[in-house]
């Protein structure tokens, strides 16, 4: 019999979202009554200290995925997903050692900004074009998340709870801008941990686990019972070089991911942002841990103790866990969690959209328009970007955490490569940019399950859907036509007069914190050969028989 | 030359770490270990600690060393000045 999960009382969830919503839009207000310049909409005046910062990093990262997605996939990969989701906490550490800390003396907005000053214009509109696909794809994951939240738990019908929390969220986050957000996300964080974590405690010892006290860690008294009743369960079912496909696709996407890179813009010093970095794998590490715990829990519970879960609720898991073993206001405050962990991903998102627009769009194309009118137009294009997102989300695609997990990879082929290479090779150019970005790109939108389903890498549905096979393929061939374009343009003399070389090497020695310039630093052919070869390799391993 | 130096391995050398440290899973795929650690199996229970506490204690040392470099490059464009620029360039 197919089970309908829902709250008895709906009244009881809406009253502990609503207060939250309150909460969020109280601290939205009093943070952006400073909000004057862009500067402060989008990197919070660059001021924000570490703690916050890590914190927020991780609540702007952990999705609404979190609660929803994760716990489904592992229901249904079980610890190959596991296995492939426990790098996704390397994004912050890496952004902010490769390339954070030289764009945040800088002094960019976005990734995109630091793209215009290297490139050029061109290449920063491609750039942004696509980073707005990838935001929109981002933030229509949490927009379909949050009203499906709505319909099955509250019974509140999918397009009005859409359109209603929808137009609340964009509310708050335009009004709150990136000071708002981040206070926000801080907040959110904490209460996201809460609510996953204490009720995963009582939930564990319903079941009977004794080390309930620390849940993120301490199930292993399930694991005998585990393997009795689901041997498979531990087993890593694919080849080695799947496990290397998660390197490009999701360890380098994370790198061109906009939303994530700002949060390290925002910091107040460089030390700053190295603290707020600690502060994030911590944080994320726990409530990571807890997410396996809570899959784990999830798995044991339907194989040993008779708890049905259609495949269809798969991706409530976490909710019904919490519907059968807690009282019915636990799991407010769950759903409460959930939505706020949407919440704190959204913004990241919309600021992201706002800043693509305005400084990277509109700035680029009209330089002379007065900061109060980009102001308003970057007000205006979060709340574009989030109707849009509430407009795309009508029609929802099948499987939202498939989805964004493959904007991972759209970010690291078209983003990555140019932000990474750019700031430590002096010789990378915009023609190598533009044709990187362009071919790279369309390579990986081509053999993606969405466009073309007949051309695929693998033919493994989720392996293509999540980007992890056309990721293998389309980054390194980023990187090499990134390296060898620039390296043979650079060498013919006709189009010198259309590079920048000197403002090149300037700027890379500036945002490497150097007052003079040297001709050794930043300039390695040998460095940039060994990028190719070893790309060149990745690339045709990607081509060669998957095996699935 | 000498910050310029500590700084390039300094990224290359962590960025492998973080990457090695995050992807336990990679390895054990390639080298299969069957054996217990604290209840769990071996393949499941390391790379989750790993991709916590040995993720969390590079961060320690990221930024304790990404700072350390910072000061640095900022003595050696203090104590070199512009003199020696001009040769280079």
């Amino acid at each position: 019999m197919e089970q309908s999960w829902q709250l008895d009382n709906p009244i009881l969830g809406l009253i502990v979202v609503g207060a939250t919503f309150v909460l969020f839009y109280i601290v939205g207000f009093i943070s952006n009554r400073q909000s004057k310049s862009a500067k402060e909409l989008y990197v919070g005046g660059s001021n924000v200290g570490a703690i916050t910062n890590g914190l927020a990093m991780a609540s702007t990262y952990m999705s609404l995925a979190t609660f929803l997605g994760i716990t489904a996939l592992i229901l249904q990969l079980q610890v190959p997903f596991i296995m492939l989701w426990i790098q996704l906490i390397l994004a912050i550490p890496l952004i902010t050692i490769i390339y954070g800390t030289s764009l945040r003396r800088m002094g960019a907005f976005s990734p995109t900004h630091f793209i215009r000053d290297r490139y050029g214009t061109t290449a920063s509109i491609i750039a942004a074009l696509f980073m707005i696909l990838v935001s929109i794809m981002y933030a229509l994951g949490q927009m379909i998340g949050i009203a499906i939240t709505f319909e099955t738990l509250l019974g509140i019908p999918y397009i009005t709870g859409l359109f209603i929390f929808g137009i609340l969220i964009v509310g708050y986050i335009t009004i709150g801008g990136m000071a708002g957000a981040t206070n926000n996300a801080a907040i959110q964080m904490v209460i996201i941990a809460l609510m996953f974590i204490v009720p995963l405690a009582a939930i564990m010892k319903a079941i009977g686990a004794s080390g309930w006290y620390f849940p993120p860690l301490l199930y292993s008294d399930m694991v005998p019972a585990m393997m009795d009743a689901l041997p498979s369960f531990f087993d890593y079912q694919f080849s080695p070089k799947w496990y290397f496909s998660i390197i490009p696709a999701l360890t380098i996407g994370a790198l061109g991911l906009p939303h994530l890179a700002m949060r390290v813009y925002t910091a107040s010093s460089l030390k700053s942002a190295r603290s707020a970095m600690v502060w994030f794998a911590f944080i994320l590490g726990l409530v990571f841990s807890a997410t396996y715990a809570m899959g784990f829990v999830g798995v044991f519970a339907t194989t040993t103790q008779g708890v049905t879960i259609s495949d269809g609720d798969a991706d409530k898991l976490t909710i019904i866990l919490n519907m059968v073993y807690n009282p019915e206001w636990v799991t407010a405050l769950v759903i409460a969690g959930a939505i706020s962990a949407g919440l704190s991903t959204l913004s990241g998102n919309l600021l992201a959209i706002g800043a693509l627009i305005s400084q990277d769009i509109i700035s680029t194309l009209k330089p002379d328009i007065s900061q109060r009118l980009n102001l308003r137009i970057g007000f205006i294009a979060i709340f574009a970007g989030g109707i849009a997102s509430i407009l795309l989300a009508i029609n929802p695609p099948a499987f939202l955490v498939v989805s964004i997990l493959w904007a991972f990879g759209l970010a690291g082929v078209t983003n990555a490569p140019l932000i990474i290479v750019g700031v430590w090779w002096k010789e990378a150019n915009k023609f190598g940019a533009i044709a990187a970005s362009v071919v790279a790109g369309a390579i990986y939108i081509i053999v993606s399950p969405f466009v073309f389903p007949s051309i695929v890498l693998t033919g493994h549905g989720v392996t293509d859907g999540m980007g992890l096979s056309g990721a293998m393929l389309a980054v390194p061939v980023s990187f090499i036509l990134l390296i060898v374009v620039s390296y043979i343009t650079n060498r013919i003399p006709a189009l010198s007069g259309k590079l920048t070389k000197q403002a090149d090497i300037e700027l890379i020695e500036r945002i490497h914190g150097w007052k003079d310039i040297k001709a050794y630093r930043y300039n390695s052919t040998i460095g940039a050969g060994i990028t190719v070869a070893v790309s060149a390799a990745v690339a045709i391993w990607a081509l060669m028989p998957w095996g699935m | 030359m000498k910050a310029y130096k500590k700084e390039v391995q300094f990224t290359i050398w962590m960025t492998a770490a973080f990457i090695l440290v995050g992807n336990v899973g990679l390895i054990f795929s390639v080298f299969p270990v069957d054996a217990m650690l604290f209840g769990f199996p071996v393949m499941y229970i390391v790379p989750i600690l790993m991709g916590w506490f040995g993720v969390f204690l590079l961060t320690l040392i990221a930024g304790r060393i990404g700072n350390r470099i910072d000061d640095e490059i900022e003595r050696e464009n203090d104590t070199l000045g512009h003199a020696d620029e001009a040769k280079e360039v």
